[in-house]
């Protein structure tokens, strides 16, 4: 890595007239301020997948996963997971696959990455961040003000692996400010790469805020998820493939209080409307079983919040709610004329039978990202993707990984957005 | 459709015993559901949606009575009368920035409404129109367009008393002096006073405390309402709340309020003993928050609350945020019966952060 300035710096950068209304959250105590830090990294680079960063991102695996708060939150516990060497060699492996694949191009950093982190999945900034840090870029890392206790044990983490790792230290920052477009605008001066983690109103505030005439963006406005189950052969289902279906879709439904892009809202039933009644009570006792045998609490204040929702709808529409599920609340409508995409959250799903999974098609739209599925084949599945085309649907996959973290990303392979693509050709 | 509570007007407010009262209130609290099934169609979808349908209800004790969430009235219209035949519209908002609830009130709805509150007023208060002090200022009452909750409630109120005094200047402080001179017209009698908790606290009794000085009220009664959080995070208790109120004002009694605008007849008044006391119109039923039980007494939960009042809209049975605990029955000592009860607050808020929060403002 080099951070000699190659050339002076002409006039006063924006980013120095508002550092100090930035506050640093990770690494602590580092004594060179924030404005320092951005003179220094606009010419920092290291090399992709370099060993190590490798190193420093499994030792921060271990260290997730020895931390008391994290090592008893899933979600972070997924991060930690995914953190360790095994998967990041399989990433880069993957990525050498590529890179073999188009011999005259070389992949260099882009840079610096200004990272914008949601507030409703707390360990979302980690994987945008790692991607970077592990393309090589330096980076800065916006949180919300309003972090919770899982966002600063991460965060107290990251801060005392950094303590003893120069590199880690020298080439990022995790920070928090205000509404203040002026800051934001001033950090995307020093980008070369910006990612909005949505959703469309972060989108619609930032978005607008110039960039450098070479530097590119992501943006991840929000989304819609829901889940697809062929009736008949959960019918058919031994118990414990159900309890397996139970469990997986607790973790799609339960995970950041069902308030991420890929938490499911809706499950479709392939099937006749008794038997897809049937099949969605059977389910609906199985993810109670699930609920009771994880011990979860769900929080009370989720619980009075999906209920009113949930009276709501009953008031409005000829729908039934099944209340007698302590852990979460079912809405089973009759037909599609009740659906909307209104998302309530902590726990709250509909059902609704479908004659063949075309007829979801009609409610697919380019907001929709996850669709998570039971029973159904891989080839119907693709068939399915090609049709709804460029109308939507991000991933397709099995019930239980809707929130597993992936790459690819919304239709986009974050790994290449943290990449420039050198074409090198010999004589 | 005739008030159910008509039937009970001509008795003592706190006339019946506990099984006495649930014995009348049943066919009461039947008949109002099948009233409002017929007529306001929201509700009777609810029914059909959440209650396993209209027609096949069966309603053997009180707490199979079906209910809504009290904040339903926020998000819809529930009617069971014609346009025609609304004669006012409360409305409240819990809290700022919320849609207010709408409660449509006819003419039979709004008459037994105040037949009931002048019932169980007068229980505690007497017959006599005393002079009365309001802790806020006048301009809470000004404006009928905007009328808020505290400034509906000061007006349900005010009606117990006689050319009521607003205590308070625009700017919270204390008008002592004018407060003085409304006592000494007064002229020895016994005084009402009434005021928001967390106000009758700040700037009644903190205010007089702060100077050194105190009021001399002897036979006074101050009723206060509204929530305990703001007194509970300055570690004020109820009894500590009576004390010092006693102290800087010399009132007898110290009685709390407890009702919401979208349960009219639901209005509970502290007994002797310190607890909220229902009403022959209106019950309390303790639920779990999370499965809906019923729970026993003593055992902590959400309050649900239900009232034979309402005919104009569905608001006999609501299922409140609020969260309480079952404290008596028939309680000894005190003359009344029926229930009494604690309100322990208010359920958490669901903090659920949209997917479209990275900047958003949180109020």
């Amino acid at each position: 890595m080099t951070a000699e300035p190659r050339t002076p710096l002409s006039e006063t950068p924006p980013w120095h007239a508002v550092a100090d209304r930035v506050r640093i959250l990770a690494p602590a105590q580092d004594p060179v301020g924030l404005a320092a830090f951005l003179d220094a990294t606009r010419d920092a680079h290291a090399e992709p997948f370099a060993a190590a960063r490798m190193d420093t991102l499994a030792r921060l695996s271990a260290a997730l996963l020895a931390d008391p708060v994290l090592r008893r939150d899933p979600a972070s516990v997924s991060v930690a997971y995914w953190l360790r060497r095994a998967q990041l060699a399989r990433l880069a492996e993957e990525q050498a696959r590529r890179a073999a694949a188009e011999p005259d191009v070389l992949r260099v950093p882009v840079g610096r990455v200004l990272h914008l982190a949601p507030s409703n999945v707390d360990t979302l900034f980690v994987y945008s961040w790692a991607l970077a840090y592990l393309c090589g870029n330096a980076s800065v890392v916006r949180l919300s003000q309003e972090s919770g206790v899982v966002v600063e044990a991460l965060l107290r983490v990251i801060g005392s692996v950094a303590s003893e790792d120069s590199e880690l230290r020298t080439s990022n920052r995790f920070v928090t400010y205000g509404h203040d477009d002026a800051i934001t605008a001033a950090l995307s001066a020093w980008c070369a790469h910006r990612v909005i983690w949505g959703g469309d109103e972060a989108v619609a505030a930032i978005r607008p805020l110039p960039l450098p005439s070479h530097a590119s963006e992501r943006v991840f406005g929000s989304k819609y998820s829901f889940a697809v189950i062929d009736a008949a052969r959960y019918r058919a289902a031994p118990e414990d493939e159900r309890a397996r279906v139970a469990s997986g879709f607790f973790n799609d439904l339960f995970w950041f209080d069902q308030m991420a892009c890929s938490s499911p809202h809706v499950v479709f039933w392939i099937g006749a409307p008794e038997a897809a009644e049937s099949a969605a009570r059977d389910f609906e006792r199985a993810l109670q079983g699930e609920i009771g045998r994880r011990r979860f609490q769900p929080p009370v204040a989720s619980a009075v919040q999906r209920r009113t929702y949930a009276f709501g709808l009953a008031a409005s529409a000829d729908v039934r709610v099944v209340l007698e599920h302590p852990g979460f609340v079912g809405v089973h409508l009759r037909d599609r004329s009740a659906l909307d995409k209104d998302v309530c959250g902590g726990g709250l799903f509909r059902h609704l039978p479908i004659a063949r999974l075309s007829e979801v098609l009609a409610f697919v739209d380019e907001g929709d990202q996850t669709l998570t599925h039971w029973g159904l084949d891989r080839d119907a599945l693709r068939e399915f993707a090609a049709l709804a085309g460029a109308r939507g649907l991000d991933r397709l996959v099995p019930i239980g990984q809707a929130l597993a973290f992936d790459v690819v990303w919304d239709g986009f392979h974050l790994v290449d957005d943290m990449l420039r693509r050198v074409r090198v050709q010999g004589a | 459709m005739i008030s159910p509570a008509r039937a009970l007007l001509d008795l003592p407010p706190f006339g019946l015993s506990q099984a006495h009262k649930q014995s009348r209130l049943l066919p009461m609290l039947r008949a109002l559901t099948e009233h409002h099934a017929e007529r306001c169609s929201p509700y009777r979808n609810v029914l059909n949606g959440v209650f396993g349908g209209a027609h096949r209800l069966r309603v053997d004790r009180l707490e199979d009575v079906p209910f809504l969430p009290v904040t339903l009235f926020k998000t819809h219209v529930l009617s069971s009368v014609p346009e025609s035949e609304v004669l006012k519209v409360l409305t409240s908002s819990g809290t700022t920035g919320q849609q207010p609830s709408r409660v449509f009130l006819d003419a039979e709805t709004a008459s037994v409404q105040s037949a009931v509150l002048v019932k169980v007023a007068q229980h505690f208060l007497g017959k006599e129109r005393l002079p009365m002090v309001i802790l806020d200022h006048p301009g809470v009452v000004r404006d009928r367009g905007s009328r808020s909750a505290r400034g509906a409630g000061i007006l349900g109120m005010a009606q117990f008393g006689h050319r009521p005094f607003y205590a308070l200047r625009e700017d919270m402080s204390l008008d002592e002096e004018g407060l003085r001179a409304y006592l000494q017209q007064a002229d020895g009698r016994r005084v009402l006073l009434f005021g928001f908790t967390f106000m009758v606290w700040q700037y009644l009794v903190q205010s007089l405390e702060r100077a050194g000085r105190r009021l001399d009220l002897p036979g006074g009664v101050l009723v206060h309402s509204g929530g305990w959080k703001k007194l509970q995070e300055a570690a004020v208790d109820p009894r500590t709340f009576r004390e010092r109120v006693q102290a800087a004002t010399g009132v007898e009694r110290v009685i709390n309020f407890y009702g919401m605008v979208e349960q009219v007849g639901g209005v509970y008044f502290e007994n002797p003993i310190h607890h909220l006391h229902a009403p022959i119109y209106s019950e309390v039923i303790v639920r779990d928050p999370v499965t809906l039980e019923p729970l026993p007494d003593g055992a902590p939960g959400l309050l649900q609350v239900l009232s034979c009042l309402p005919t104009s809209y569905p608001g006999h049975s609501l299922l409140t945020e609020d969260l309480g605990v079952i404290r008596g029955v028939d309680p000894e000592g005190t003359g009344m019966g029926g229930r009494c009860f604690e309100v322990l607050g208010r359920v958490p808020k669901a903090e659920l952060r949209g997917c479209s929060d990275t900047f958003a403002a949180r109020a």
